[in-house]
């Protein structure tokens, strides 16, 4: 702020009659004071009331529906998880009716046989069949099973043997 | 006031000392108890890598696995009707679930372990509708944890190669414990992540801290080997061990241009899905782990040696005795005759130890050594899986003149069946031997070796023409008239090959006169795409090479030729004279 006290200052006499009078024209005088402004302030309070309350819930429903958004994150993520276990489950059934054994199963169930002799090569250009080949007969069948795991002796089923008593007519045995 | 600016002062100092035991003293455990308070670590599970067949069908996998779990305090209530449940819809033992169930004084008992997660989710569900109480409350006494489930889909089709996992150690890591599984077992397994977030109510808090390290999965195995193939040779081989009343047999087959080993078959063999039924010594591939003495198989690599070394030519003629006699004993032929006017084509159609022996008497001293050497016997073919053997390759003082002479026709060496057939192989390349593989690309072992068929290498060990002519006389091996295995021919198809009947070494060290029979081929032979090895060990009395390998190597060959659509050649058979 600038006092208003008007200070003359003067330049010492052997200043040029110029200076003089530049100095005469830039000296400050008083602003006259003006009439205070009388905005009212009751629509400011309120217009920054609301943005505060707007912000403040808006904060809150952002967060809101964040937590809902993670709620249903969790929910997605658990479905997931059970739909990639039930795909893994359906590739496992696909897997166990494609193996080679199984496969092999139910062609020789169906009289299939693996033919032993290679089979002859048709040449499209000439029409011809190279190699020799032969039907396949049931000689070529393989072994569906691996021989089951050789059990101790202790584990074997030993063989029961029951002697039939001759003419008993179906009486029973004396010594049961 | 006094007073009460030193109530003040006395309230700052306990303030102050506060801070500094909190921040000076030991801040590090401080900052993790707050961060424990409602954050959750979770690990991050990698998968562990598939191991697949050449085409991509997976010969062992990882799918998202669960073990129950029990809380006897809870289920012994209902224990008898809970393990009735429990044994019916997953299998495991009645009296033994029973048991866990009524555990006192537990709160914590395994029920089963490695059940497939949607198959486990739905009895704990099914069990927790069943059984819950008066208020509606679900039933607490069954839970579920993660635990990976490795599954082999194909049983015992390749299992003496995959190997498989035991159950998981107690820091939930894979146990492996046999073939591919176990020498691979780095590469297959990846390393965990590690996600850690604050929680509340078991759900994630928006916005705050959570760190996530990722895991790195396993990388995935791709074999050589083709799964039906391996299917059918197993089955062949069993068919062909039992019927020839053999106590075991290997039947290898080798993509003859690239080393590739399309099915390696051992029998007898386990099922890998449930390999603790079977003995612990079939968890094994015999083909790199037992040797035995070739027998004369090997000739092809002596006679191949001596014609490369321009010692010998297929028409050269031999007298050949029924009996040699040499420095400690007589070398005689399988069958009784008198002196034979055999060409060098001969001496390998009909097998004869003789005239292997005379053939070889022009190898200078080593010479035979550095060839067989050359072929890769005496030393490991590294395809990828433990426990291999070196086979035994006499050297040095070793090398007397009677073990040089029984080499000659394949017995005093060793060999595993993986070394033999590389070695055949070598021939059918046309002199160039190809390391054998059994992984695709590259991969690593747990020694910190990189195998494969990108790090196989190859040299040239006899030439060309060589192994050409060498082809030639193995051809009259087939020959109805000729040769001693025509069972081995593929009709339509030009089949080169040589049979092997060799004495056994018994557990004491000595012949205990049991025999090793086998039969080694190619075809085409004039352009050869397949190598095929088929052996049976100890087969009865009276079984040979021809007889026992020929058909069995027969239906293997015509099954690849067909499988792989490779066409006749179409040339006429080769017809070397076999006798002058």
């Amino acid at each position: 702020m600038s006092s208003t006290a008007p200070q003359v200052r003067r330049l010492p006499a052997i200043a040029p009659r110029l200076a003089q009078a530049a100095l005469e024209r830039a000296r400050f005088t008083v602003v006259p004071r003006t009439r205070r402004s009388r905005a009212p302030r009751v629509p400011f309070v309120t217009f920054v009331s609301i943005i505060l309350l707007a912000g403040v819930v808006g904060l809150l429903l952002f967060n809101t529906s964040m937590q809902q958004a993670s709620f249903r994150a969790t929910a997605l993520e658990q479905q997931a998880t059970d739909l990639g276990a039930q795909q893994e489950a359906l590739e496992m059934d696909i897997q166990a009716l494609r193996e080679p054994e199984r496969v092999a199963r139910a062609a020789q169930e169906l009289r299939m046989v693996i033919p032993a002799n290679p089979a002859g090569v048709l040449h499209l250009g000439s029409g011809k069949i190279s190699g020799r080949p032969t039907p396949a007969s049931a000689s070529d069948s393989i072994p569906l099973h691996l021989p089951g795991p050789q059990k101790p002796a202790v584990l074997q089923r030993p063989t029961v043997k029951v002697k039939v008593g001759a003419g008993t007519d179906g009486a029973p045995a004396s010594n049961r | 006031m006094q007073v009460g600016l030193l109530l003040i002062a006395i309230v700052l100092s306990v303030f102050a000392g506060r801070l500094i035991q909190l921040q000076g003293i030991d801040p590090s455990s401080y900052a993790e108890m707050a961060a424990a308070e409602g954050s959750e670590i979770v690990v991050l599970p990698a998968t562990r890598g598939e191991i697949l067949d050449r085409n991509g069908e997976a010969l062992a996998e990882t799918v998202d696995g669960r073990m129950i779990i029990a809380d006897p305090a809870v289920t012994s209530k209902v224990a008898p009707e809970l393990a009735g449940i429990l044994s019916q819809r997953l299998g495991v033992d009645y009296i033994d679930t029973l048991e866990r169930l009524r555990t006192e004084g537990s709160r914590f008992q395994y029920v089963a372990r490695q059940v497939p997660a949607s198959k486990a989710e739905k009895v704990v569900a099914d069990v927790a509708e069943k059984f819950k109480d008066k208020d509606g409350r679900p039933f607490a006494g069954l839970m579920t944890e993660r635990d990976p489930l490795r599954i082999y889909p194909n049983d015992d089709t390749a299992a003496n190669l995959i190997g498989f996992l035991g159950t998981p150690k107690d820091d939930g890591s894979a146990q492996a414990l046999a073939g591919l599984e176990d020498s691979f077992n780095t590469y297959l397994s990846g390393k965990d992540g590690e996600a850690r977030y604050e929680v509340g109510a078991g759900n994630q808090i928006p916005l705050g801290d959570n760190t996530v390290t990722p895991a790195v999965d396993g990388r995935v195995l791709r074999t050589t080997i083709d799964r039906d193939l391996q299917f059918y040779t197993q089955r062949v081989l069993q068919q062909t061990v039992q019927r020839a009343g053999g106590k075991s047999g290997i039947a290898v087959i080798m993509d003859s241009r690239t080393g590739q080993l399309l099915a390696l078959a051992d029998y007898p063999t386990y099922d890998v899905s449930t390999p603790y039924e079977f003995s612990d010594e079939l968890y094994k591939s015999s083909a790199l782990t037992d040797v035995y003495e070739p027998g004369s198989v090997e000739k092809v690599l002596t006679v191949s040696s001596l014609v490369d070394a321009g010692l010998a030519f297929k028409e050269q003629k031999f007298r050949v005795p029924g009996q040699l006699n040499r420095q400690d004993r007589p070398i005689g032929d399988y069958w009784d005759h008198g002196m034979l006017r055999l060409t060098l084509a001969g001496v390998l159609a009909k097998s004869s130890n003789v005239g292997t022996v005379l053939a070889a008497d022009q190898f200078k001293r080593g010479q035979l050594r550095k060839y067989l050497t050359a072929f890769g016997l005496g030393q490991r073919t590294d395809i990828g899986l433990g426990g291999e053997t070196k086979g035994l390759l006499p050297q040095g003082a070793a090398w007397t003149s009677q073990v040089g002479d029984r080499i000659a026709f394949g017995q005093s060496l060793s060999v595993n069946a993986i070394q033999m057939v590389s070695a055949v192989n070598t021939i059918a390349n046309g002199g160039v031997r190809i390391d054998p593989t059994l992984i695709q690309g590259s991969a690593t072992t747990d020694e910190g070796k990189a195998i494969g068929s990108e790090v196989a290498t190859s040299r040239r060990v006899i030439s060309a023409d060589a192994a050409r002519e060498t082809m030639l006389m193995m051809e009259r091996v087939i020959d109805p008239e000729a040769g001693v295995a025509p069972g081995a021919a593929v009709p339509g198809y030009r089949v080169a090959g040589k049979t092997g009947t060799a004495q056994r070494v018994g557990e004491d060290g000595g012949y205990d006169g049991s025999t090793t029979v086998s039969f080694a081929g190619f075809a085409p032979a004039d352009d050869p795409r397949f190598t095929i090895y088929v052996l049976v060990h100890s087969p009865r009395a009276g079984a040979g090479g021809g007889s026992v390998g020929g058909p069995a190597f027969s239906r293997l060959m015509s099954f690849t030729l067909r499988r792989y659509g490779v066409p006749p050649t179409g040339a006429k058979p080769n017809q070397t004279p076999v006798e002058w």
